[in-house]
Order: C-alpha cells, then sequence, then structure tokens
C-alpha cells in the first residue's frame, strides 16, 4: 500500500464534538504541575484496532451514547486551557469535550494490519489517528482527540490522540479504559482527577544544575508543538518473549556467571542505542533518556505526569567500544533521575521555559507493562494495539509497548528516527540481532 | 429615621386606599345588593308574617299565567345553556426532553461557531457577544445533524429528528392520559420552519394507525407564536364535534434551518433555537372535567402584519452567497412592544377587575380632555394572573415584557429558567415554562395563567387557562431531575 500518490484510503470524513452528558466539571479551575508543563509540547498517538463484533449493531449514536456516558465520569480532558494572572496555563473544566472524527476505509481490517516491506509502513496507524496539536488558538484546542474509523469488514479502529500534558502513557491507556467500561454499563465510583499541584515549590531554592534530559526550546507561545529540522520517520519491530529472553543471553552470557542480569527492556535499550550509536559515527550518542513508569506509588483513578521517572544516563567513553553487557549495566546502574531537577526549574523559573524532553536526547520509553490490551468493548479485546509519540526532538525516540502477534505475547519496539538513519537502522537490526518487523 | 418614617407610612397608606379602592370597585355589585335585600328583610319582617302571607295569596294567577311563566323560564335558560360555548379542558400535556446525546454546553457551541466561521472574525465575534448575553445555560440541545463541524443537515436528518421529537411527545401523553389512539377526533401539528409532504401530521396518523376520518390539520410558517392557533384552532373546532378529543402538537425543527453563512443579523437564531416540542390533550368531554387541569378560558389573537415593518422584522430570506436564514430586523423590540399593547387592549377588558379598568377609563378620558401630558395608565395585570409565561424567545423579549407589565422578577422566573435550560425551543416554550411552575409546586386550582408568545407576522397572541385542579409535586415531566437546582442566578454576561 503506497501512501503518497494514491488516493488516500480513508474517506467520509466527519468531525463533532462529545463531551459529558451531564454538568459534570462545573467550570472548577484544574491546576498544572510542572512535570505536566514540562511535558506539554508532546502528544500520544495510539490506536486500537477491534473486530467487527465489538461495534456490531451500534449506530454513530449508540457509541456517542456511550462516550457521553463514559466523559461524565472523566471530564478533566474535556475542559480547555485558560491561563492565569501570572500567565501560568490551567485547564478550565466547562464540559466542551473531546473531538470526535468519524471516517471510513475502503479496505478491510486484515488487509489493512498486513505488514509490508516498506521503510514507512508504520506511517499508516498514522491515517486513523488525528495529528491535531494545541493551539495556535489554545483556548479553543481540544487536548484529546478520537478517531473512529470503519473498515469495509465491519472492524473498527479507535484512534487516540493525547496531550501529554494531560498525563503519561499509563494515564492515557487507564482514560480510554474507562470507555470499555463504559460500553458494559460499568462507572468508576469517582470521576477522574489529577494530581494535586503543589506550589509551595514557588519559592524554593533555585535548581542545583540545569536537567540534561531536557532542552530549552521557543518560546512556543501559545501553539504547543515544535517543527523538527530534519524529517523524521518511524519503524518498528516486534519481538516476542521467548525471543527478548534469546536477546537478554546473548547479551550477558551464561547464566551461571555472576552478572548482574539485564531485564528485557534495558536489554532492548542497549542494542538499539548501540546500533545508533554505530550509525551516527561522526556524532557519538554520549547521552541517552530512560523514561519509565514509578513503580512505587499507585496512581489509580488518576490522570498525571507525575508517574513517570525521567532518568539520563552519560557515557565518556565512546559507544561504540562498550561491549553490550558494559553498556547494560550501565544503564542499570548509572542513570540517574532527574524527575525532580525538571520540576524544581520549571517551579522556580516564572518565565515557565517550553521543554523539549522526549527527543532532546536518543530517549527510550518504557511502556511495555501499559494496560492498552485492556480497553474491552462490549466484551472484545483490541486485535491489535499501536503506540506512538509524536512531535519529538531530532535525536529520536525509541518506544516499547506490549503487542500479542500471531498468537504470541511480546513486545513491539517503535524506533523514530531522522529519515537518513532509518533504513541502515533496520539493516543492521536485521543483521546483527536477527530483529526485523515481521 | 424621621426622614423614612413618612414615606413608609405614606406608601403604606396608599396600599391601604388602593386596596380599598379595588374592593369597593370590584365588589359594587355585591356591596350594592346587600343593603337591597337588607332593606327589603327589615321591611317584610316589620309587615309581618300574616300580612306577607295574605299579600301573596292575594296574587291570582290562573293556571295559563302560570303554565305560560314556567315555559318562559325554561326557554331563557334552555337558551342560555345552549348558547354558552362548551368548556374546553386541557386534560394534560407533555414536553420532550432530549436525550444527553444532544447536549450542547456553551463552550462547545462557542468552539463549533469559531471553527465553522474561521475565516470571519467579525462574525465570529458578532456571535461570541450574543452567546455570552444570551441567558441560556449548558444543557440546552441541538439535533445530531447540527453537532457536525460544519453541520450536515439534510432532508433525512430533519425527520428523522421531526420524528423522535414528535413521537416522544405523543408516546408520553398516552402514558400519562390514558388516551388510545382511536379516541383521537381532531390532530394539530404546528411546526413553522419544517414542512415535508407528507405533513407531519400526515406522520403522526401514519405512525399511530389513526382513524381515517379524523380532522387532521398543519399549520406552518406561523412563526413562534403558532402554538396557541393551533389552540385557538382546536377551541374552535371543538365548538363544532360535541364529546370530541383533540391532540395539538407544538414544535419546532431545528436541523434544517441551521443558518450556515455569514450574515450577522441572521447568526442570531442559530444561537438561540433548540430542540423542544410539546403535546396536549384538549378536550370538551364532560367525564374529563374531573382530572383536566385547566380550563381555557381565553384566547386572543393580535395580527400587526398590515404594517411594513411588523411584517418584515421576522423575514426568511437568501444572504449574498444564497444561503437561507431568519433576518431579524434592528426594531423587532419596539415592535414586539406595540403588538403587546395592542394585545393587552383587547385582552384588559376581558380579565382585569373592573376596578383597573376604571382607572383605566379615566386616566383615557382624562388624558384625552384634560391634560394629554397625563401619564397612561399601565392595568396591573397581576391582578388579573397569578402565573405568567412569556416566550422564551430571547432575554430582550422577557426583559421587555417585564418592564411593559412592572412584572417582578418571581413572575417571569418561569421564562427565564425555561430559557436557561432549553433555549429557544419556539412554540413549545410556553408548555415547558408550565410545567416549570408546576414543578415549583406553585400552581392552585383556581390559579389563573397568561401565556403569551410572539411570531414572525408580525403576531401577538395569547392565551389564558385557569387551573382546574389543584396539582402535586413532584411532577414526571422535563425538569423532573433537575428542578431543585433552579432557580439559578444568570449572570449578565458569561465569561468563557
Amino acid at each position: 500500500m503506497v501512501l503518497s500518490n494514491e488516493e488516500s484510503p480513508i474517506y467520509d470524513i466527519k468531525i463533532s464534538s462529545v463531551g459529558p452528558g451531564h454538568i459534570s466539571g462545573q467550570d472548577a479551575a484544574q491546576e498544572l504541575t510542572g512535570m505536566d508543563l514540562a511535558m506539554k509540547l508532546h502528544y500520544i498517538r495510539t490506536v486500537y484496532y477491534f473486530p467487527a463484533q465489538a461495534f456490531e449493531g451500534l449506530t454513530i449514536i449508540d457509541i456517542k451514547e456511550t462516550i457521553f456516558n463514559w466523559l461524565d465520569h472523566a471530564y478533566i480532558p474535556c475542559g480547555r486551557f485558560r491561563k492565569s494572572d501570572s500567565g501560568r496555563p490551567y485547564i478550565k473544566c466547562n464540559d466542551c469535550g473531546v473531538r470526535l472524527i468519524e471516517a471510513r476505509c475502503n479496505m478491510g481490517l486484515r488487509e489493512w494490519l498486513e505488514p509490508r516491506d516498506h521503510d514507512d509502513d508504520d506511517a499508516k496507524h498514522k491515517l486513523l489517528v488525528s495529528s491535531q496539536v494545541l493551539g495556535p488558538d489554545l483556548f479553543y484546542s481540544p487536548p484529546v482527540l478520537m478517531q473512529l474509523t470503519k473498515f469495509k469488514c465491519g472492524g473498527m479502529a479507535v484512534g487516540l490522540s493525547w496531550a501529554h500534558v494531560l498525563g503519561d502513557a499509563f494515564t492515557a491507556a487507564s482514560f480510554i479504559n474507562l470507555w470499555g467500561q463504559a460500553t458494559r454499563k460499568q462507572y468508576p465510583a469517582q470521576p477522574l482527577r489529577m494530581a494535586h499541584y503543589n506550589n509551595e515549590a514557588q519559592n524554593s531554592k533555585s535548581p542545583i544544575r540545569e536537567p540534561l534530559s531536557v532542552k530549552r526550546v521557543g518560546p512556543v507561545g501559545d501553539h504547543w508543538a515544535m517543527k523538527n529540522e530534519t524529517n523524521m520517520e518511524t519503524y518498528s519491530f516486534y519481538a516476542s518473549w521467548a525471543e527478548l529472553t534469546r536477546l537478554q543471553s546473548s547479551i550477558c552470557g551464561d547464566k551461571d556467571k555472576e552478572n548482574q542480569q539485564i531485564p528485557p527492556f534495558e536489554s532492548l535499550c542497549t542494542i538499539v542505542w548501540q546500533c545508533v550509536a554505530k550509525i551516527k559515527r561522526d556524532s557519538d550518542v554520549k547521552m541517552v533518556t530512560i523514561c519509565k513508569k514509578d513503580s512505587g506509588n499507585s496512581f489509580e483513578g488518576v490522570i498525571t505526569n507525575k508517574a513517570q521517572r525521567v532518568k539520563v544516563v552519560k557515557t565518556d567513553v565512546p559507544v561504540v567500544e562498550l561491549s553490550p553487557i558494559e553498556l547494560g549495566l550501565l544503564i542499570m546502574n548509572q542513570a540517574v533521575d532527574e524527575t525532580k531537577i525538571i520540576e524544581e526549574v520549571m517551579d522556580s523559573d516564572n518565565e515557565l521555559p517550553d521543554f523539549l524532553v522526549y527527543g532532546t536526547n536518543l530517549t527510550f520509553v518504557d511502556l511495555h507493562d501499559a494496560p492498552i490490551y485492556d480497553l474491552n468493548i462490549r466484551g472484545h479485546e483490541p486485535v491489535y494495539v499501536h503506540c506512538g509519540i509524536n512531535n519529538v526532538g531530532d535525536e529520536g525516540v525509541v518506544l516499547v509497548f506490549p503487542s500479542r502477534e500471531d498468537h504470541c505475547d511480546g513486545v513491539r519496539v517503535s524506533v523514530t528516527l531522522p529519515e537518513n538513519y532509518i533504513s541502515d537502522v533496520k539493516s543492521m537490526l536485521k543483521k546483527e540481532w536477527s530483529l526485523c518487523s515481521c | 429615621m424621621p426622614e423614612i418614617l413618612p414615606d413608609f407610612s405614606s406608601s403604606v397608606k396608599l396600599k391601604y386606599v388602593k386596596l380599598g379602592y379595588q374592593y369597593l370597585v370590584n365588589h359594587f355589585l355585591t356591596l350594592l345588593l346587600i343593603p337591597i335585600i337588607a332593606a327589603v328583610t327589615v321591611h317584610l319582617l316589620h309587615l309581618g308574617p300574616d300580612a306577607v302571607i295574605s299579600s301573596v295569596k292575594s296574587i291570582h294567577l290562573d293556571l295559563v299565567q302560570i303554565l305560560s311563566s314556567i315555559f318562559f323560564i325554561t326557554f331563557i335558560s334552555t337558551v342560555y345553556f345552549m348558547s354558552k360555548p362548551r368548556p374546553i379542558y386541557l386534560v394534560d400535556y407533555t414536553c420532550y426532553k432530549p436525550p444527553i446525546t444532544c447536549r450542547v454546553p456553551f463552550s462547545t457551541f462557542m468552539e463549533h461557531s469559531r471553527l465553522i466561521l474561521k475565516d470571519n472574525p467579525k462574525s465570529v465575534e458578532f456571535q461570541m457577544r450574543i452567546l455570552e448575553r444570551s441567558g441560556l445555560g449548558e444543557e440546552t440541545s441541538l439535533p445530531p445533524a447540527i453537532h457536525y463541524i460544519p453541520p450536515k443537515p439534510n432532508m433525512e436528518a430533519a425527520r428523522g429528528e421531526a420524528e423522535v421529537v414528535i413521537f416522544s411527545a405523543i408516546d408520553n401523553l398516552f402514558a400519562k392520559t390514558g388516551l388510545k389512539p382511536k379516541d383521537i377526533d381532531i390532530l394539530i401539528v404546528n411546526c413553522s420552519l419544517f414542512s415535508p409532504t407528507p405533513s407531519l401530521s400526515a406522520m403522526v396518523v401514519n405512525k399511530y394507525k389513526l382513524r381515517s376520518n379524523i380532522k387532521s390539520y398543519n399549520l406552518s410558517g406561523m412563526g413562534c407564536s403558532a402554538g396557541i392557533i393551533a389552540i385557538d384552532l382546536a377551541r374552535d373546532l371543538l365548538q363544532v364535534l360535541p364529546n370530541s378529543n383533540a391532540v395539538v402538537v407544538s414544535t419546532e425543527i431545528i436541523t434544517p434551518n441551521y443558518y450556515q453563512g455569514k450574515e450577522r443579523a441572521m447568526l442570531l437564531p442559530n444561537c438561540l433555537f433548540r430542540m423542544g416540542s410539546a403535546a396536549l390533550l384538549l378536550s370538551n368531554k364532560r367525564r374529563e372535567r374531573s382530572r383536566a387541569k385547566y380550563k381555557l378560558v381565553h384566547v386572543v389573537r393580535t395580527h400587526k402584519g398590515s404594517d411594513d415593518r411588523a411584517y418584515k422584522c421576522v423575514y426568511e430570506q437568501e444572504d449574498h452567497q444564497g444561503l437561507v436564514g431568519i433576518n431579524l430586523s434592528k426594531d423587532l423590540m419596539v415592535i414586539a412592544a406595540e403588538a403587546l399593547k395592542s394585545n393587552i387592549t383587547t385582552m384588559g377588558p376581558l380579565v382585569l377587575p373592573a376596578s383597573e379598568q376604571l382607572l383605566f377609563l379615566l386616566t383615557l378620558i382624562g388624558r384625552k380632555i384634560f391634560n394629554p401630558k397625563w401619564k397612561p395608565y399601565i392595568p396591573d395585570f397581576k391582578l388579573a394572573f397569578e402565573h405568567f409565561c412569556i416566550h422564551a424567545g430571547g432575554r430582550a423579549v422577557i426583559d421587555e415584557l417585564q418592564k411593559n407589565l412592572q412584572l417582578s422578577a418571581e413572575h417571569v422566573e418561569a421564562s427565564r429558567m425555561t430559557l436557561h435550560r432549553f433555549g429557544n425551543t419556539s412554540s413549545s416554550s410556553l408548555w415547558y415554562e408550565l410545567s416549570y411552575i408546576e414543578s415549583k409546586g406553585r400552581m392552585k386550582k383556581g390559579d389563573r395563567v397568561w401565556q403569551i408568545a410572539f411570531g414572525s407576522g408580525f403576531k401577538c397572541n395569547s392565551a389564558v387557562w385557569k387551573c382546574n385542579r389543584n396539582i402535586k409535586t413532584p411532577i414526571a415531566g422535563p425538569w423532573e431531575d433537575c428542578i431543585d437546582r433552579y432557580p439559578v442566578h444568570i449572570p449578565e454576561v458569561v465569561k468563557l
């Protein structure tokens, strides 16, 4: 399926808004934490593919009714941004709603999901989710957009575009999982809330140093997006758990040895970091950012960015000279948690800087335990879910999310890099590690 | 302190004088008859019982005279009872409550307007200002086709809306009154701006399989006051057809009438008109008398169409781009005030107590003969009615009428709250307002209600109802789940 020259397979596009069915937000002002504002330039775009039975017999009004009922309990993302007197953005919970895009596809679901040997195969998923960003009319821009695309066979793709300022990918997944519950007439006891913003930090001491994992950009004003200097492309490959175990052992060597075991996510980080470093011979990749979920606290029922830990790993020795196990151990043990520093910088600077987090360095985001397959529509699970993080910096992003392919559980690794590096990375991963998208 | 007291005491004195005057004039006949009867009784007693009996016996009446008198009395009373108009009862009525999928919060409507009109920032500005001051709330409803950016109205969607809105109201009416479809003798449907073939009344006949000899009518193009015109028609028909039921359905279909252009004068209806409908059961059957909610007392219709300015003030036309919309002229309020004056000039003598009419007559004579500069006396309609239902045409209309009729905030509360909760639902808004008053528990037996509606033409129509029985709360209706939240304070300007 060549996308560029032919007519788009997506047609019959209709746009409307769906919000809470009853007065919910009551114009309350929801404050945003420093971490929320640090993530404001990024967007999480997830596409859920459902079989025909999930939405069988439902008219668009029936589907909208489930969404109206769902959003009664999740009204904060239905609000719009406003600015307080100090210029700090906050959310006004005015029940404005999420933007809903209806579309049709002239292909069947199975045909669509068939992998093609094309460098930009992952671009097809982008047709099923909105690429709209917040701004320039910030006060009237929806933070959440949903696209419902009906396939020729009756299958449905649900594309969720979620502004990272609201919360991380785990939060986005639990937000939309509530919709699944609503289709089965189950509702949470409490509406979703946001983490409390503690503005005592306003008067705290200035931070120790400037964080390495983020870059100051802009000023972006009311248009919360950054343009990349080079065109970015995405390539993804699948690895079953068995495959991951194989990779782990090839990095760590014998299990008998005293060496520390490198977990699957960190193993993937090691592999991809080395590949990218080898490809980018001239500009060595000496620093990467690792984003993982805070395993300690539970953020059930809360939409937040506080659960994400942003760590930076630095090496003085060129990466190509390190062995995989050495690199792996470096990632495990030498990662510096910069989350608090980022928050302090945001809170202490009255000017409220514009930060680029993903893509400032080569960023690895761990979503392997995100509950994306928990979206259950009327008893049906998605056949496939594709995650993406858009509007990232030029250094690229590697996303690891769960996947179920060929009846096997595993992960899909999505690599976003400038277009001139993508094919080299792809062939190197295939040659050296036998990792391919098939 | 001394400065305030005289004012207070003088206003109290004035109040008692007014009350005394009203009592005197309104009960004039009674006050006149009582002394006469008293005098006669005293005289009779004075005469003594024997004298009374003997004077009665002395009246010699033969059989012919007695029979003629009885025949004469019977004849007069028959003529009287036959020529009295049949009482028309409003057995019950229902209002349509839109589903949650039709909800359009303020912010959503504004955002959509900005996106649809994004090439015309001046029109966007205008529409925002209208919305901020419109008096609408967060729960008004628009039909599904209008939720799209840009709206997607087509005939199928319009028929769909008509079916949902009308059939829901009628289903509820059947459930509430126990009416069977075969018992409907007269059917009148009024919907101003959507008039397909077959008509909406034919659509109702088809859906409910009504009788083939039903008298059905479809009123279209008659504006927001058509509801009262429909009631007037039903009343006239029920005078001619004995022992009959009439169902009146008042609605306005929004889908095909959403203006898609950018002319400012034509954008106003988009901001105010919302989904709604009402279905009423009117009857002249004697057995409905005990359970009917209201009795129809008067209907007064005033048509100012002979004046060109009034005729053109609400005008459907195409704009420069060929898009159809309703043009509201700038002197709408002035014309409305004039139409109202005409209407109350006719209504006044029918409903006002004698005291007010006398005052009005005296001031009129005085202005004509003595001094034209005397202020015209505005009769106090609060003495004639307990409740007012002013068509929720917009905030300006309600403000204007409140000023002209000197009504308190509580009198216009039903209208303002209906505008807030449901928007301008056109001809059915009067019924949402009546339902509000009932839901608040303010309606008691004997209360009189005045419904005033304005519409294109320019027409001012009003209906007067008298409450027939006590209405207990809570009542099942469109206000069921939200009546406790009302009344709300509606700010002058809503900040977005």
